[in-house]
């Protein structure tokens, strides 16, 4: 019999990974699985559906509805088919008369028990239950229903995108286990016993005060209307479905955009997802109620200063008002006095036709994006070192790593759905070391096994890592045989001499890092050790003014272990925005064309020329610092900035919008009137990722679709923009799809050879590199050599240089800056839905050491001030934090928190620093003279904007 | 805070300098911020940096950073 897997179908229990078989006969037929899956697995495979309640193939089999009994030749009674393994010879019976009796007794006494309100349900026509009593023919309660029951149990609405209805549990216990396997955040169980017994989410709190994260793995879980999303209570049943990419983190989850019409009822995390296998968090999960808010652009518009109101324009006219600009700017100051910023937000192919835009167009190189200020460090380091600007694993290989290094990352808020995938790897007895000054999360994982937490300084990474390869190699601990075979001998020999010098060793450095030698000779060790040890880190490794070498540390580190090229290992840089690695592939950087070709190299940019018909500046172009320091100079005078917030996301934010406004033409494409558009001379309606169609790579290089489910907002996706404004700058682009864009992009960049719409819509997702000789693409990178010369890794010398921005007793604490879990980089999106419930402000937490030193309350309004600017914030006491440390997000642009951040930045890619910061708190009374110019200027643009509306209108 | 985009160029260079110092000598480290900067800045930079060494005389440059400085203006 043909076995198919249809991600789409619930199997009741997950599949067994064992690569020995057993064959066995079900109602007759014979079958063959792998050992060790269940006999109702075994069954939904043939098709044979046996009735279920408790059982769902993400969750680990529980045997506690009794509904899938089934008789097995040679056993008595009737075993549950979900807890019984299919067994070699095994002959089963699914249906006959007496497990249907069974079955329907025990439908009875769960039905004796709940509304029969079903025509009126929110879960009519996707209800288990429902669909059970169907299925086993229930056609009476004999026990009736005037005994006491749970039919008047309380409804808890507390949080803002899903119900719980106890009147309708069935305490199958779905909704727990979701939240302890699928999630692993363990915020419900089950409280009382028997009858009393019911699902309770913390010590019996409401959803919202528990410590539930509204990920929806629960919703998603149950099998009837007890936990159910609101838009399905308000709007019914979707109609169809569409599979889509999350538009938030570098994770990239699949989801069903479940639809009414062009109307998005929900979004169903897609079990069939490469990144996520059916798992969600509450951004992707929720908060896409932005793409309808009514804040979105919905017309071009345009005017000659930014103090003047916006006048609404047709398409036509907005963009040629930019490309007469644009124009006019160029033949006065210059080719090289415009210049332009890609979008890691939008998919692959807008930023691939910004880029182009930017070099054919315009004719120069001025292109960059925002991967400057997170992971370009990623890129250069890794290129140095591995030769691919890109993480070398999946998301799914942490399930085979033995001990798990996170640096500068939290992986849990700022990528949850692979932070519950590393928690499970944790629970399942993976050790743990995390380099943070602060206790993340990840370290409070229930179930934790080993686990050591290297507390150090901000500014002091280098220094640790350079501590633990000194351990590493000075213990013997290295692996010689990798070293030997797959990595150049020359640097090695440099690096080993260098690393082994005793001012690398962990008791020279315990000043400058705050960890104990102790501590940090044990994670070397074990790191070292570990069959299998993987790195992950994020941007409290790049945000430093040694980002490019803490990444070159880091990759030196996986080099010495031989944690390279197989499943378990590798250096895995987690990537903040959902296509920042993408951005970075489409040639975004100022020095390289798309696919890493650096813009000197003649025959790489002879092909380029050759495709798009031009000549082409063979020097790199500015990088988004250097165009505001131009910019300030009164050279460079004109930018267009697609889906990207540099008003709010950069650092030294005085400098950023002196920069802004010294511009003579800023164009801004975006969703909404965001912090940059404030600036702008033109802003052109952006699309959101519902209302277009291209594709997103997250941060294990996957190439996802991104499909579209509703027509754009103003008519246009954003591609479509980019080609009027190329071809109104007198630079033809034609193209009908975005697959016809992807089709040049293969043409051009040999690590996307092998990409095509048609492929990834065969195979659901594609990794990089995807060519001749990785036709089904590279889930793990530099198994057998590296792209270097001679095929080898390269170790390079990391030395460890103090940042110039250091405490003193002016500034006597230091400031880092980071992200939350309900809301997302500069809070555009997720400030626009309900995720405002758990973060509608941003706090500085403080130790409470510090905090007493000050007189510093829980609550107080705390004036912050830098060497760069100053302004408020209230406070929070956290233990969280070391003492002299202070931290805070930058979700709310009027928090100002960018507005202290400075212009420091990493040696070789400018990435800002903005993860150290000298500060002075003190309490005060008022928001900063930056918080009020800031909201007088909120109000002042939003009336122009209002203006233009008001005006459009009575021109009709 | 205000830096001149001049000033600003110094202290990038300067902070190659001081990040690969470990190399070998100036002229080891030298090489290496030339070919840093010949790959990754831009043309105006280039240009700012080499008007600073030429009128200036590039005094406040790390001597590697001078080095490379006047490598890269005579390789023009």
């Amino acid at each position: 019999m043909l076995q198919y897997f249809d991600p789409r179908k619930d199997y009741g229990t997950p599949a067994s990974l064992s690569e020995k078989l057993v064959t066995l006969e079900i109602d007759g037929v014979e079958t063959c699985v792998p050992e060790g899956t269940s006999v109702m697995r075994a069954a939904a495979l043939m098709d044979i559906n046996i009735p279920k309640l408790c059982a769902t193939d993400n969750l680990e089999a529980y045997g506690s509805c009794r509904l899938c009994a089934v008789q097995i030749e040679g056993r008595r009674g009737t075993p549950a088919s979900c807890t019984t393994p299919a067994e070699q010879g095994m002959k089963v019976w699914t249906q006959n008369e007496k497990l249907a009796k069974l079955r329907r007794n025990i439908m009875e006494l769960y039905i004796s028990d709940h509304p029969l309100d079903c025509l009126t349900c929110p879960a009519n026509g996707d209800c288990e239950l429902q669909d059970m009593a169907g299925a086993v023919g229930l056609r009476e309660v004999r026990y009736g229903f005037d005994g006491e029951n749970h039919l008047d149990a309380p409804k808890d609405t507390s949080n803002p995108y899903f119900t719980f209805d106890a009147s309708k549990c069935i305490v199958c216990s779905r909704c727990v286990r979701a939240c302890e396997e699928v999630q692993g955040t363990f915020a419900l169980t089950i409280d009382g016993r028997g009858f009393d017994s019911k699902v309770a989410a913390g010590q019996n709190e409401s959803f919202l005060d528990s410590e539930c994260v509204s990920c929806g793995a629960c919703v998603q879980a149950c099998p009837t209307a007890t936990l159910s999303e609101n838009s399905i209570i308000e709007l019914g049943q979707p109609e169809h479905s569409v599979v889509t990419t999350c538009a938030y983190c570098g994770v990239g989850c699949s989801f069903r955009a479940e639809m009414k019409g062009d109307q998005l009822v929900r979004m169903v995390p897609d079990k069939g997802g490469d990144a996520n296998h059916g798992h969600s968090c509450v951004k992707g999960r929720f908060a896409f109620g932005y793409a309808t808010h009514n804040d979105r652009i919905k017309t071009p518009m345009i005017r000659d200063s930014i103090d003047q109101p916006w006048k609404e324009v047709g398409w036509e006219e907005a963009i040629s008002f930019a490309a007469n600009r644009l124009k006019s700017i160029q033949s006065e100051h210059g080719r090289e006095s415009i210049g332009g910023i890609t979008s890691s937000r939008c998919t692959n192919e807008e930023t691939y036709l910004v880029q182009k835009l930017i070099r054919a167009a315009f004719g120069n190189n001025n292109t960059d994006t925002c991967a400057r200020v997170c992971h370009s460090p990623t890129g250069y380091g890794l290129k140095q070192t591995l030769g691919e600007s890109a993480g070398t694993q999946t998301f799914d290989s942490i399930m085979k790593s033995d001990c798990v290094l996170v640096i500068g990352a939290n992986p849990t808020d700022a990528h949850p759905v692979f932070g519950s995938m590393m928690r499970r790897r944790l629970r399942e007895g993976a050790s743990l070391i995390v380099a943070d000054p602060r206790e993340i999360d990840l370290l409070k994982t229930p179930h934790l096994g080993n686990a050591l937490h290297l507390p150090l300084r901000p500014g002091s990474n280098v220094a640790m890592v350079n501590a633990l390869a000194h351990v590493v190699i000075t213990e013997g601990l290295e692996d010689t045989d990798f070293i030997a075979k797959r990595c150049e001998t020359d640097a090695y020999n440099k690096w080993r001499a260098f690393i082994s010098e005793k001012r690398n060793s962990p008791e020279e450095v315990e000043e400058i890092t705050g960890v104990s030698a102790k501590a940090v000779r044990e994670a070397a060790r074990n790191f070292a050790k570990a069959p299998n040890a993987a790195i992950y880190y994020g941007l409290g490794v790049t945000e430093h003014s040694q980002g490019s070498t803490m990444v070159m540390g880091i990759a030196n580190l996986a080099l010495a272990t031989g944690n390279i090229g197989r499943d378990g290992v590798g250096v895995n840089p987690l990537r903040g925005q959902n296509n920042v690695q993408g951005s970075c592939d489409m040639g975004s950087f100022p020095h390289e064309l798309p696919g890493y070709q650096h813009v000197s190299d003649p025959i790489a940019r002879g092909r380029f020329e050759a495709a798009w018909g031009v000549s082409l500046d063979d020097e790199p172009g500015l990088r988004i610092p250097n165009m505001f320091d131009a910019a300030i100079a009164g050279q460079f005078r004109a930018l267009y900035v697609q889906g990207e917030d540099i008003a709010q996301s950069d650092p030294n934010t005085q400098h950023v919008e002196a920069a802004l406004k010294a511009l003579d033409c800023l164009i801004v494409q975006d969703i909404f009137l965001n912090e940059t558009a404030k600036f702008a001379h033109v802003l052109l309606p952006g699309s959101s990722f519902l209302e277009k169609n291209g594709t997103f790579t997250n941060a294990e290089r996957r190439i996802n679709r991104v499909r579209k489910v509703m027509p754009a907002v103003a008519g246009k996706e954003d591609w479509e923009v980019t080609v009027d404004l190329a071809n109104a700058l007198g630079y033809p682009m034609s193209y009908n799809h975005p697959s016809e864009i992807m089709d040049e992009i293969a043409s051009l960049a040999p690590s996307f050879a092998g990409v095509s719409y048609e492929k990834l819509d065969k195979h659901g997702s594609l990794q990089w590199p995807c060519n001749d000789q990785f036709p089904d693409g590279s889930p793990i990178m530099h198994m057998e050599s590296f792209p270097m010369p001679e095929g080898k890794g390269h170790f390079a010398i990391t030395e460890f240089v103090p940042t110039t921005e250091r405490a003193n007793r002016k500034f006597p604490l230091l400031l880092t800056t980071g992200r939350i879990l309900s809301q997302y980089n500069v809070g555009a999106q997720t400030r626009r839905t309900d995720n405002q419930a758990w973060h509608d402000e941003d706090i500085l937490e403080l130790h409470p050491h510090d905090a007493e030193e000050r007189g510093i309350s829980d609550g107080d309004w705390l004036g912050i001030t830098s060497r760069a600017g100053h302004t408020v914030l209230r406070a929070r006491i956290s233990v969280r934090m070391q003492p002299g440390v202070v931290y805070t997000t930058f979700h709310h642009p009027g928090s100002g928190a960018n507005v202290i951040t400075t212009n420091n930045s990493d040696w070789a890619t400018n990435c800002p620093e903005y993860k150290v910061t000298a500060v002075q708190v003190e309490k005060v009374s008022q928001p900063s003279e930056w918080q009020k110019d800031f909201v007088a200027n909120h109000q002042r643009q939003h009336k122009f904007l209002a203006e233009a509306t008001v005006a459009a209108a009575s021109e009709e | 805070m205000h830096q001149t985009e001049q000033e600003h160029l110094i202290d990038m260079i300067n902070q190659i300098a001081i990040n690969n110092i470990s190399l070998g000598d100036d002229s080891v480290v030298a090489d290496m911020i030339a070919g840093h900067v010949k790959k990754f800045w831009p043309r105006r930079m280039k240009v700012i940096l080499n008007d600073y060494v030429v009128n200036d005389g590039g005094e406040r440059l790390h001597p590697a950073a001078l080095l490379a400085s006047k490598k890269l203006s005579k390789e023009g």
